[in-house]
């Protein structure tokens, strides 16, 4: 399932757009955070979910959180605060 | 060096690996093509260090050690339940009471025929890693294409 982790919870990410708006090719993302093009494409597409390290080394190289840029979204585990 | 020159470099060696083999057959020499194999593995991770290009990152650290993995859990269950089967075959003893000596039933396969079978399952373990290998690659994305 595209946009999923292994175990089919929703995982998504903005890389493609935080690229648009830094004027970066998937080729020059890849090389500045020391990954291959086609590991930052398949986390674009969601086939494969980044360990924390390497979330930590894009978010960083974007300037923002990794919380901007990889979205967890699962319903049962939103919490309400009052 | 770049990556595509470090795959020309490996081509290179495999071919020569299978002249080696061939010739080594031709002469009777098993050690020759051994000592060939052990020193070409270790010139392919020599040139591999001085490689600029990256070719290796979490990814594909997770495929390989995914596939190795899956290949090992199907692997281990084969190759035990064959080899028990050669063990009980091998070490064939009366059932008792023993009055009555049962007359060993004729062998299918001899222990060498067993031992050429184990050694077959050994090498089809590399095309089990191949498949594994081919299935976890598609599964993370390897040949995903965009219109980058």
């Amino acid at each position: 399932m595209p946009g999923s982790t292994e175990n089919g919870r929703p995982m998504k990410n903005k890389i493609k757009v935080f690229r648009a708006m830094n004027d970066m090719t998937q080729e020059d993302l890849a090389q500045a955070i020391g990954v291959t093009r086609q590991t930052i494409l398949a986390i674009e597409k969601g086939k494969y979910v980044p360990s924390l390290d390497l979330a930590f080394r894009i978010a960083r190289k974007f300037n923002v959180t990794v919380e901007d840029v990889f979205q967890y979204e699962n319903p049962s585990l939103t919490v309400d605060i009052d | 060096m770049k990556k595509n020159t470090f795959y020309l470099i490996v081509g290179c060696i495999a071919l020569a690996l299978l002249a080696i083999f061939w010739y080594s057959i031709e002469v009777h020499i098993r050690f020759l093509v051994e000592v060939a194999f052990i020193v070409a593995i270790v010139i392919i991770y020599a040139i591999r260090n001085t490689v600029t290009d990256i070719i290796e990152d979490e990814r594909t650290a997770k495929i390989s050690e995914q596939a190795a993995l899956r290949t090992f859990q199907v692997f281990w269950v084969v190759f035990c339940a064959l080899s028990i089967g050669a063990v009980m075959q091998i070490l064939y003893i009366p059932t008792f009471p023993r009055e009555d000596m049962p007359v060993r039933p004729h062998e299918i396969a001899g222990p060498r025929i067993m031992g050429y079978f184990q050694l077959g399952l050994l090498c089809l373990m590399i095309f089990l890693y191949v498949g594994f290998r081919i299935y976890y690659a598609r599964k993370y994305g390897e040949w995903e294409t965009d219109e980058e």
